[in-house]
């Protein structure tokens, strides 16, 4: 190798080493220019590739909210629905509808996710990682199975309810928050240092005590955020509420009852060709954004606070 | 010890408080404690039902179907809403064709974002871009379905659609009338929704590449972008692969916003501008108005048929993330 770069007899040439050099030199310069082009072209279409995904990103959340609040009035947000082909109207009863089921999918998926996820903290071994295997695969079942799957449960002939029903949205739900509580309560439960279980035990205490007052309270931000981010991504969902909780045009709180819900709103406006019912479904859609940013925002924020808080 | 001297020994006499106290305290001497411990595993029981019962009620409602059609479900399928027979094949191609589209379209994208987020851009401009497309990430995907069908389809209909026949190798993939609603369109607007999931994986995967990799390529005077092409994206390298996939699944799995946008028609595409159907579009617009029977179990049969394709991409973008942990932690 070396063979090919220096003459093999340096004294049969006066200055082949002095030339070689030069040539080496000239050729590393060559190197580095080419080099520093093909740099410069690979992080302009970085920048390239940045733009371009955020333009649509950009572009629909800008549409959406110029779109939306036009359609935005108090009475937008305090009416019922009117008929088809009658102005006026409002989604108070997709937003109550939204309230309940994601609020009772919340009440069943946090205590049972969380219990869960000290099984998966305490327990080690085979069956531990196979429920955490199952968790992981379940976030990424598609919510339409699990829309389908409440309603064999719940909704269909021969179930415990068997009708449409808010609660039947909700479990849907539940089952789709439960796999993203369990993976983010372990996570914020195994960010709890181990010294603080064993000075806790240590002391004598119960460990179920330990795990009440050091170990989920240690936890809490993780938790807070981990469970509103669930919570964020059930309200925006559509397919498992299709077929489970079917829509009202009137305000329901009984989830025995079928229930509106924002989504089911942008759903049945958004795909008519009718321009009012188009700007009720960016109104809708401009509320439903906000509210999932909003939780979104505040997870965030309220992790930073806690954490802050527990130091 | 024989079991005749056990008996000849008599029992302790206990005071009948004293005995229950005993044995209290035994049972709450356990570590943890027995309610503990009926918490957490009544936690993980209730997990487990859930997913078996998921898995068992979907096929027993299927059955009917599998059982009509047997295999031949997979492509000719039996679903009959009005006597028309349309045959899985057509959905399974539109799934596939659509992700494909999607895939091709958001990962070089999402990739080069991700590259720029977490090498290139400076801190400033990184970590609020990073916020950004986490937040954007969470935007539901009905809304996404909504500005596709309402903003994007017209757009597509006169814009893009005709650029993409005039270009010449293109009308090959794109030919016919150009509608707006069509598979690319649905495509593009899975591309959309799977950005920031590729972006927000590939981004933790490029950031977890060890410092020293990166200093001993700059020592042997790489250049910027040659750190970045020899050190840090083959040290992220599965971790990018598992976004990939994993974005694949939520793609493939992704319903509304494919049925508001794709046009809902039940023939083989015959090219991309063409209006189609997925796995998920057809749930959606047909268990409806199916009847309960072989109809309806013909539409369950598409969910089991979409939850296997779906579980099976997951596993194995889980089974890679966790390959690469693994490494990660081996290393020293």
């Amino acid at each position: 190798m070396s063979g090919t770069v220096f003459p093999v007899d340096p004294g049969s040439v006066p200055d082949a080493i002095g030339a070689r050099r030069e040539l080496v030199r000239r050729s590393a310069r060559r190197s580095l220019r080419r080099r520093r082009i093909m740099g410069r072209t690979a992080i302009v279409s970085c920048t390239v590739a940045v733009a371009v995904s955020l333009a649509p990103l950009v572009a629909l959340v800008a549409y959406t909210t110029s779109r939306g609040v036009h359609a935005l009035s108090w009475a937008f947000l305090t009416h019922v629905p009117t008929p088809p082909g009658i102005p006026g109207g409002g989604i108070s009863s997709a937003i109550v509808g939204s309230v309940i089921i994601v609020g009772l999918g919340a009440a069943m998926a946090v205590p049972v996710g969380t219990m869960a996820a000290l099984f998966l903290v305490e327990r080690r071994g085979r069956l531990a990682g196979a429920l955490r295997f199952g968790a992981d695969v379940m976030t990424g079942v598609p919510s339409i199975a699990l829309g389908i799957f409440a309603y064999a449960v719940l909704v269909g002939p021969g179930s415990p309810i068997g009708h449409f029903s808010g609660l039947a949205g909700s479990f849907a739900l539940a089952v789709l928050m439960l796999p993203i509580v369990i993976r983010a309560s372990e996570a914020s439960m195994r960010a709890v240092p181990r010294d603080l279980w064993e000075a806790g035990l240590a002391l004598g205490v119960r460990r179920s005590r330990v795990v009440r007052s050091v170990v989920l309270r240690g936890a809490l931000p993780g938790l807070v955020t981990g469970n509103l981010l669930a919570v964020a991504r059930a309200v925006g969902e559509t397919a498992p509420l299709l077929f489970t909780v079917l829509g009202a045009s009137l305000v329901v709180t009984n989830p025995l009852q079928p229930m509106g819900a924002l989504s089911l709103t942008i759903y049945s406006d958004g795909t008519q060709a009718y321009p009012a019912a188009q700007q009720i479904a960016w109104g809708t859609a401009f509320v439903l954004l906000t509210l999932v940013l909003v939780l979104s925002v505040v997870a965030r924020v309220a992790s930073a606070r806690l954490n802050r808080q527990a130091r | 010890m024989s079991p005749t001297l056990l008996e000849e020994i008599p029992p302790p006499r206990l005071t009948p408080i004293g005995g229950v106290r005993e044995a209290l305290q035994r049972r709450w001497a356990r570590p943890g404690g027995r309610a503990y411990a009926v918490l957490r595993w009544s936690g993980a029981t209730i997990f487990a039902a859930i997913v078996l019962g998921l898995v068992v009620s979907l096929l027993a409602t299927a059955s009917q179907a599998f059982g009509h059609s047997g295999v031949s479900f997979l492509w000719s399928g039996t679903y009959n809403a009005t006597k028309d027979i349309y045959p899985t094949g057509i959905f399974i191609v539109g799934t596939l064709i659509t992700t494909a589209v999607a895939i091709i379209v958001a990962v070089p994208i999402g990739v080069g974002t991700a590259a720029f987020l977490s090498e290139l851009a400076p801190k400033w401009l990184s970590s609020p871009l990073s916020v950004l497309i986490d937040l954007i990430a969470a935007v539901p995907s009905i809304v996404v379905g909504l500005w596709g069908l309402l903003v994007l389809s017209p757009v597509f209909a006169h814009h893009v659609e005709p650029f993409f026949k005039a270009v010449p190798l293109l009308e090959w993939f794109f030919h016919g009338p150009a509608y707006g609603p069509s598979m690319v369109l649905a495509g593009t607007v899975l591309a959309v929704m799977i950005l920031p999931t590729i972006v927000a994986l590939s981004r933790s995967a490029l950031t977890s590449v060890a410092r020293e990799d990166r200093e001993a390529a700059r020592a042997l005077g790489a250049t910027r972008w040659q750190v970045v092409r020899t050190a840090v994206v083959p040290g992220a390298r599965t971790g990018i692969e598992a976004a990939v996939i994993l974005a694949m699944g939520r793609a493939l799995g992704e319903t509304i916003a494919v049925a508001m946008v794709i046009g809902n028609n039940y023939s083989l595409p015959h090219s991309l501008l063409s209006p189609g159907a997925t796995l998920g579009s057809a749930i959606i617009n047909n268990f409806g108005e199916a009847n309960p029977g072989l109809d309806r179990s013909s539409v369950v049969g598409l969910v089991v048929v979409l939850l296997g394709i779906t579980v099976l991409v997951n596993v194995g973008g889980q089974l890679l993330l966790r390959s690469r942990l693994r490494t990660q932690r081996a290393a020293p």
